[in-house]
């Protein structure tokens, strides 16, 4: 029988040190996850460096980010799916992967944010004992739905994926005699058999998913971005900020995609599912978005010339004021590093892709940053009180939402098929007939 | 003729089970199956699938969740729970199209699944066809073409030789469960 090593990676009796390094490495941080929430839930959000008006700090700075990256991911993934893309076989499983982890960091920030946490279901229309329902009118209750389908949608999208590659699973377990692992994945296979009448069916929902992934990553990033613009804060008041923040994303996710990428094909020896050429197209599509970001960044200069006043003032002061680091920062970062990867030598070398994907990740963190504290530098009355710095309890969150992401991914890694076996068989059985 | 679930045979790629597929068809048998290790759409319409019914199920369901979502939030806001914000209107459409937009892709999404699992008759237990010797290689690089016993015409002996004669590697009886 071929070999197939994707198959034969989950069932591994081991992983080599580094890979327990690095799981203890991603619990700790899930650990100081749990130290921060339950810091924030018994001394409350006044450890928090946020104040009028800089009510928003790090909660919506990196909920903003993670929602960018498992957005971009995903509409990465869904794309492929739907253009039946070759490129698809190599990456869409990890980049759908990379999008639910993502948003399982993100989904923590607005409960958290909430004040009393516990009481989060308020925003839900059930019917409580008060009477009182939901104001629907807040944008508040577009986020509840917005992250909730997100959620939901992006989960069915990767597991309608995966179903036929965790019943290979099943029979490669029972084949190799580990009952437990085949009775396992078997639970999460539901009795696929392959039928061709079954799989028509499958493929039908997978690109039905793939589809409606589109507007939902669309519309839940547009609803974000709506938080701002429905402010009257005249740097946030525009109608670009949708546009602005659904584009920005994208480089995020292709950045942390592409990352993962090179390093899975380093570390598990999928060269020949991963190639050359994939990286190269993965790289050029990034540098390709972060074009798109840099235009982006010269029409919110233009924008903010041709805008009124207040708004001009207010854009002004967040790329000259003192948050101008961030703005030039994420400029260089998303829009103008990402630009080597049209040179054939930064995508090859693993190091330097990798430290450019991150980089572009990191770069839209300070964009969202600067959005999320520098717009808010000028509004219609003068500022009293110090500017937003995150203090350490918030640095905490974001390194435990980190670990969050970090852990799923391995474990991800560790238990599941990282490339989708049966495309890769689908598309060989089609390179196969003349 | 009761204990027999069908015949199976093993083939090595999917031209040869396409053609097993097509002289079964050709010489009138009705209740066939396929098993591959890779979507093979020409063998599904040879077999009469029809996966458009999972795209109806999902707008069916979208249209719904729209409906619901958009009937929830006039409802609540116009006559259940009017609140008076500055003289805004009660029934502000613009405000209720984001959640209206948003459920109903929820709505078209988990009914695309649970449409595919409902019309392929999952998630099951355990089905006879798992028992076929080699089965396991149905999911990596085996192609198996299944006679049911409930066909009209079968006969386990005319069964047998039509795989054979087609080049099955190996067939085999399923016993019914």
């Amino acid at each position: 029988m071929r070999p197939n090593p994707v198959a034969a990676i989950p069932l591994l009796r081991r992983f080599g040190w580094s890979f327990a390094a690095a799981l203890g490495l991603a619990a700790l941080g899930v650990l100081t996850l749990g130290y921060a929430v339950m810091a924030l839930l018994l001394v409350g959000v006044g450890l928090w460096g946020t104040n009028i008006p800089f009510v928003w700090g790090f909660d919506l700075i990196n909920y903003v980010w993670w929602i960018g990256i498992a957005n971009a991911a995903s509409l990465f993934a869904s794309i492929l799916v739907l253009r039946r893309h070759g490129l698809r076989t190599a990456v869409n499983r990890f980049a759908e992967a990379a999008a639910l982890a993502a948003i399982l960091a993100a989904v923590l920030y607005p409960i958290l944010h909430l004040g009393r946490p516990w009481l989060f279901h308020w925003v839900l229309p059930y019917p409580a004992v008060y009477q009182v329902w939901p104001q629907f009118r807040s944008t508040l209750v577009w986020d509840l739905w917005g992250i909730m389908s997100h959620v939901v949608v992006t989960s069915l999208f990767w597991y309608i994926g995966l179903i036929p590659d965790l019943a290979t699973m099943r029979d490669r377990a029972q084949a190799r005699g580990r009952m437990v692992a085949a009775r396992l994945y078997g639970i999460f296979a539901l009795g696929w058999r392959g039928s061709v009448a079954h799989w028509a069916r499958h493929q039908a929902a997978y690109r039905l998913v793939a589809a409606l992934v589109l507007p939902m990553l669309v519309s839940a990033q547009t609803i974000v971005a709506l938080e701002f613009a429905t402010t009257l804060v005249p740097d946030w008041h525009q109608a670009r900020v949708p546009l602005h923040v659904v584009l920005t994303g994208i480089p995020s996710g292709l950045g942390v995609v592409l990352a993962l990428a090179v390093l899975l094909r380093r570390t598990l020896d999928l060269d020949r599912f991963i190639d050359d050429a994939d990286v190269a197209l993965l790289a050029r599509l990034m540098a390709a978005a972060s074009l798109a970001c840099l235009w982006l960044y010269a029409d919110q200069l233009l924008a903010a010339v041709l805008e009124e006043a207040e708004t001009r003032e207010g854009t002004f002061a967040r790329v000259f004021g003192p948050y101008a680091a961030l703005w030039w920062g994420a400029l260089v970062l998303t829009s103008v590093v990402p630009q080597l990867l049209w040179l054939p030598w930064f995508r090859n070398t693993a190091p330097a892709a990798i430290l450019i994907g991150l980089g572009a990740a990191a770069g839209v963190w300070l964009d969202r940053f600067s959005l999320v504290a520098g717009g808010l530098l000028r509004d219609h009355l003068p500022r009293i009180g110090p500017a937003y710095g995150p203090t350490t309890p918030e640095w905490t969150l974001l390194v435990g939402t980190v670990g969050l992401f970090a852990l799923a991914m391995l474990l991800f890694a560790r238990l599941l098929p990282v490339v989708s076996m049966f495309e890769v068989r689908h598309e060989e059985s089609e390179a196969e007939a003349p | 003729m009761s204990d027999l679930h069908g015949v199976i045979g093993a083939f090595s790629d999917k031209d040869d089970l396409l053609e097993a597929l097509r002289t079964a068809r050709a010489e009138g048998w009705t209740s066939l199956d396929a098993f591959t290790p890779h979507p093979v759409p020409e063998a599904a319409d040879l077999l009469g699938a029809r996966p458009g019914r999972v795209a109806w199920i999902a707008m069916g369901a979208g249209a719904f969740g729209a409906l619901l979502a958009y009937a929830t939030q006039w409802w609540l806001s116009v006559h259940d729970y009017p609140i008076n914000v500055g003289g805004r209107p009660l029934h502000a459409w613009p405000a209720f199209l984001p959640a209206t937009t948003i459920v109903a892709i929820l709505w078209a999404a988990v009914a695309s699944l649970l449409g595919m699992l409902v019309a392929n008759g999952l998630p099951r237990l355990s089905h006879p066809v798992l028992a076929a010797p080699g089965f396991l290689r149905a999911s990596e690089d085996r192609f198996f073409l299944m006679i049911a016993a409930d066909d009209p015409r079968f006969d386990a002996g005319q069964a047998r030789h039509l795989l054979q004669r087609s080049g099955a590697l190996r067939v085999s009886d399923l016993p019914a469960q």
